[in-house]
């Protein structure tokens, strides 16, 4: 018996392979036979019965191997036979890919560009927004201000903080801190950012020094303190070569030594997230701390264990009007406003404040825009999907006829669009990486204008966006949920059990239901699209009407650059000599027409400013005229071709013991003198020493020293003859280019100024360039992804109709064998398309109508429902489409009618 | 059928080319026009049998579109009962027609 066996091979291992083997030849030979009989007109059923008796009695002997072996396999299936079916799949979608390269291409290239842009822009809001603020439990970090209903947030003076830091029980540690710029002098003379701190800066924010120690709080006693020092690592690096000998050197700052203390860790450079050094706030005069009304700190605050938020806002409204009391406004004050201004303090999560809220929400849109475009890149892939789903039903059928099950098959089909989802999230890691490098290569300090008090805080800034393990997080998860958004649809669609038609006759049958399904993927598609082109158009006709602005200047041919005087390079009495000098030098370069000096230049995102009073008007406690105060010298208006609009300029008798004189915009004219004329009228200033009054000698025309968005508001200038200021701008109107004069320019102010450190060197053009950057940045991607969706909607269409016209070239065959024209199979298929799109216009118009409102304070003069943008871009769209729909209709009226039915 | 015939049949069917069971069922039925009906169980009954015997030899491997199929290929000892029963049957099928074609008055 062993014996046989061993002659016949039939040991019980083969004998088992055998019947294994057996088992899938039979099936195999089954569904071969099924396949058969139904093309020759049998349900699916009836062949699988035929069959099944063809083969008799083999049959149910490998039928019960099969239900045994099944049992068998049910009962072992683990983790590891999933994954070999899993990967089995993997396999069969991939071989399924490689053979349809271009379908294969596309997918992965629209994927790879949707997720990548989502992951960029996913990576800044999370980098600006998202991420927790890089201190010890930010959560309890609160930023205080001053709030006047007249003008906003307002920032504080020593003595207002003091009294705030005194009458609060909140907080177990408050800091006020200012950015400000020094120059390092000595060897190198180098203009650097610096923050004036008190001493509970860093033990606020819960940061360390890395080397050294903190400030000592007895500094903040009292002002004319020590002058002591914490430097940036950079700084550190830069300038000690790393040594920690520096600790207890001196540095000096504008010509005064500072003790350097410690050592900042290398990731925190203040919350300005560019200071080069922490400087001992109290270490100023104490005459230069005792102006109530002299505001320029910020304060944050740490909150006490168990004090909750509701409790810190709570105590801040209570005490700010108390702070008012104590420092009533000195002098006459007026306001054009009927309500009395009232003052108060606010206090907000230090997190709310992290970026400048026009740039959040910025972000924001564009996010959505970007997802937008996502949505109609798996809206076309779906498509595709659904298309080629349709042209494999004939399979499918014959694998559901003989058994398979249903969620096999999805399973198959989901594999197939996971593992074409996945090739497009590698690809899109090029996308990202390359959109994050230029996102976080943009410096908000210089090019969008977001600074200021409120404007965010530096720490948070754009080159924290990187593509890290949160971004990439993101890209796996998109990319699954893509995968599944644009797989699951088509797969349960095209194993619907009622497929006794597909089986019969794969070819022809035009599946209208999934044909409707496609035609509605369409019109989502064509709607999604008008939605991001109207967003764009009105941010696109927004910046237009930015760039068309006239900021109250000329810019072109003028170069500007920034100068500081370090404190003892020039001795004070001497400075209206120096600026002399300094634009004569200037002149003499060849090239240059005119020279002028202002401290401040425009669209500066605003300037200094102080409260003006007017003589001989009834004092009031109503309210505060506030100005922004220029320095400018006499011949800047005309430089900068500001006109003069009544009485006269600054001319040289405006001297330093002459009469007080100023000039005033128009602006200021008509909101404080209303119905008077403001020449000979004398108005106090309260800075350059002329608080004790200067008469208006004339009025010029509105500039912009603000943003490009807003209209100016009430200026006052003040002539560099007149009034001593270390910071100076040079306006240097030339000839040619101005870029090109730089050098020549540089060169001229060194010679008369050598110590002092020229920065900011940049045509007035690249000024004006940025104070728009911000809307174009916003414009142009949005424009970017406008683009993106309505190719992707063209690429629909022209999907949707092809197959269909592909679908019905019998059916046009015979229109055309029984006389139909050309021009109505043409007609036919264009008015196919033309319903789409009229569906998905009138779709997106509404829904833009809907979203575009978050657009409303990003818009400048153009409301949200503009009907022109909504009219052309629906006329961009409606040309789009018509192109679209025109290629396959031409390929339709080009069908030859003896071919079409000899194939139908 | 006459009992032995399927086999010389499969066998005949194999020369032409190493095929798996439904192209032999197909081609069987084509050639005979469906006069020749051939049993889908007994033809694997007899292909495994002819396995064991050593006449044919079979091997997995991609159909034209791409599924995994058991082909099966003649061997030599396959062609020589092929040449010798056939020789036998044709003889035989030859006398057999040549009886029922005689003219009985």
């Amino acid at each position: 018996m062993r014996n046989t066996r061993r002659l016949f091979h039939l040991d019980p291992l083969s004998r088992r392979l055998a019947r294994a083997e057996m088992r899938d030849e039979l099936a195999f030979h089954l569904e071969e036979r099924v396949a058969q009989l139904v093309a020759l007109g049998m349900t699916p059923d009836e062949a699988r019965a035929e069959a099944i008796r063809r083969l008799g009695a083999a049959w149910a002997d490998a039928d019960a191997q099969l239900e045994h072996s099944a049992e068998l396999k049910e009962r072992r299936l683990n983790v590891r036979e999933r994954l070999q079916e899993f990967a089995d799949d993997v396999r069969y979608a991939l071989r399924g890919l490689a053979a349809r390269p271009g379908f294969t291409a596309i997918a992965v290239l629209t994927l790879g560009i949707g997720i990548g842009a989502n992951t960029a822009i996913y990576s800044a809001v999370d980098a600006l927004l998202l991420r927790s603020l890089p201190f010890a439990e930010p959560g309890r970090l609160f930023d205080i201000v001053q709030r006047s209903s007249e003008d906003g947030d307002a920032a504080w003076s020593f003595p207002k903080y003091a009294f705030f830091r005194d009458a609060q029980k909140s907080y177990q540690s408050l800091a006020a801190h200012g950015p400000t710029q020094t120059i390092i002098t000595g060897t190198e003379p180098e203009r650097v950012y610096a923050e004036e701190v008190t001493t509970a800066y860093l033990k606020t924010l819960g940061v360390r020094v890395a080397k050294g120690r903190d400030f000592p709080s007895e500094l903040d006693a009292a002002g004319g303190a020590r002058r002591v020092t914490i430097i940036s690592d950079a700084l550190w690096q830069r300038r000690f070569n790393a040594d920690p000998a520096a600790i207890g050197q001196s540095l000096s700052f504008n010509n005064q030594p500072w003790e350097i203390i410690g050592i900042l860790p290398p990731d925190f450079r203040g919350l300005s997230g560019r200071a080069e050094a922490l400087l001992n706030l109290t270490a100023r005069p104490a005459d230069a701390l005792s102006e109530p009304w002299s505001l320029e700190f910020s304060m944050i605050g740490r909150l006490r264990e168990g004090v909750t938020a509701e409790q810190a806002v709570a105590e801040a409204a209570l005490i700010g009007p108390r702070i008012y009391d104590a420092f009533p406004m000195q002098g006459g004050t007026l306001t054009t406003s009927k309500k009395p201004e009232q003052w108060t303090a606010e206090a907000r999560p230090l997190n709310t404040i992290r970026v400048a809220k026009g740039l959040k929400r910025s972000l924001l849109v564009l996010f959505g825009a970007v997802a937008m475009v996502l949505l109609i890149a798996c809206v076309n892939l779906a498509n595709l999907l659904v298309a080629r789903a349709m042209s494999r039903k004939q399979e499918i059928a014959v694998r559901l006829a003989l058994g398979a099950g249903r969620g096999r098959l999805v399973r198959l089909m989901v594999t197939e669009s996971l593992v074409l989802a996945l090739l497009g999230g590698a690809a899109s890691l090029a996308v990202a990486l390359a959109g994050t490098r230029m996102l976080s290569a943009i410096n908000p300090q210089d090019t969008l204008r977001v600074q200021g008090l409120t404007g965010g805080i530096g720490a948070v800034g754009f080159d924290a966006i990187r593509l890290d393990a949160s971004a990439l997080l993101f890209t796996f998860l998109v990319t699954v949920s893509v995968g599944l958004l644009f797989g699951l649809a088509p797969a349960l669609g095209a194993t619907r059990q009622s497929l006794i038609r597909d089986l019969k006759d794969g070819s022809s049958g035009s599946g209208r239901r999934t044909g409707a399904g496609r035609r509605v993927l369409v019109v989502a598609e064509v709607a999604l699209a008008l939605v991001l082109l109207a967003g764009s158009g009105l941010m696109i006709r927004s910046l237009g009407k930015l760039l068309a602005v006239d900021p109250g200047f000329d810019g072109r041919n003028v170069l500007t650059l920034r100068l500081s005087m370090p404190a003892g390079t020039v001795s004070p009495d001497s400075m209206p000599g120096f600026y002399e000098r300094l634009q004569e030098e200037i002149s003499g370069v060849p090239g240059v027409e005119q020279v002028a000096i202002a401290d401040c230049p425009p669209l500066n995102n605003g300037c200094n400013g102080t409260i003006m009073t007017v003589a001989d008007r009834p004092q009031s406690a109503t309210g505060n005229a506030m100005v922004g105060v220029h320095w400018a010298s006499q011949n800047w208006f005309e430089t900068m071709r500001v006109p003069l609009k009544r009485g006269r300029l600054f001319t040289a008798e405006d001297r330093l013991n002459a009469p007080k004189v100023v000039l005033i915009n128009e602006a200021t004219a008509r909101k404080y003198f209303q119905g008077e004329d403001p020449l000979g009228k004398r108005i106090a200033v309260y800075q350059g020493g002329f608080h004790t009054g200067a008469e208006i000698i004339g009025i010029v025309g509105d500039v912009r020293f603000g943003t490009i968005d807003s209209t100016a508001v009430p200026d006052v200038y003040i002539s560099y003859g007149q009034a001593r200021l270390p910071r100076m701008m040079v306006f240097v109107r030339t000839a040619g280019d101005p870029s090109a004069m730089a050098p020549a320019v540089r060169a001229a102010v060194q010679r008369v100024a050598p110590l002092a450190p020229v920065f900011d060197v940049r045509p007035m053009s690249a000024r004006i360039a940025n104070a728009s950057a911000q809307a174009r940045y916003s414009a142009v991607l949005l424009g970017l992804f406008a683009a993106m969706a309505l190719s992707l909607a063209v690429m629909g269409i022209y999907g949707v109709l092809s197959f269909a016209v592909a679908q019905r070239t019998g059916e046009i065959g015979i229109r055309m064998a029984l006389g139909a024209e050309r021009g109505r199979v043409l007609a036919l298929v264009m008015r196919d398309g033309a319903i789409l799109a009229a569906i998905g216009l009138a779709i997106g118009v509404l829904t833009a109508l809907a979203l575009t409102r978050v657009l409303r304070t990003m818009l400048f003069e153009v409301t949200t429902t503009d009907p022109l943008t909504y009219a052309a871009m629906a006329v961009v769209l409606a040309m789009a489409v018509a192109i679209a729909s025109w290629i396959p209709a031409r390929r339709a009226a080009r069908v030859d009618p003896v071919i079409a039915l000899r194939k139908g | 059928m006459l009992k032995g015939t399927l086999d010389l049949l499969v066998l005949k069917a194999l020369t032409l080319g190493p095929m798996h069971g439904f192209e032999i069922v197909s081609w069987l039925e084509q050639r005979s026009n469906g006069s020749v009906g051939v049993d889908d169980g007994a033809l694997y009954y007899a292909l495994h049998r002819m396995e064991e015997r050593g006449w044919i030899e079979s091997e997995w491997r991609l159909t034209s579109n791409n599924r995994k199929a058991r082909y099966y290929r003649v061997r030599a000892a396959g062609r020589a009962h092929l040449k010798t029963e056939g020789a036998l049957l044709e003889k035989y099928a030859r006398a057999l027609v040549d009886i029922l074609a005689l003219r009985t008055s």
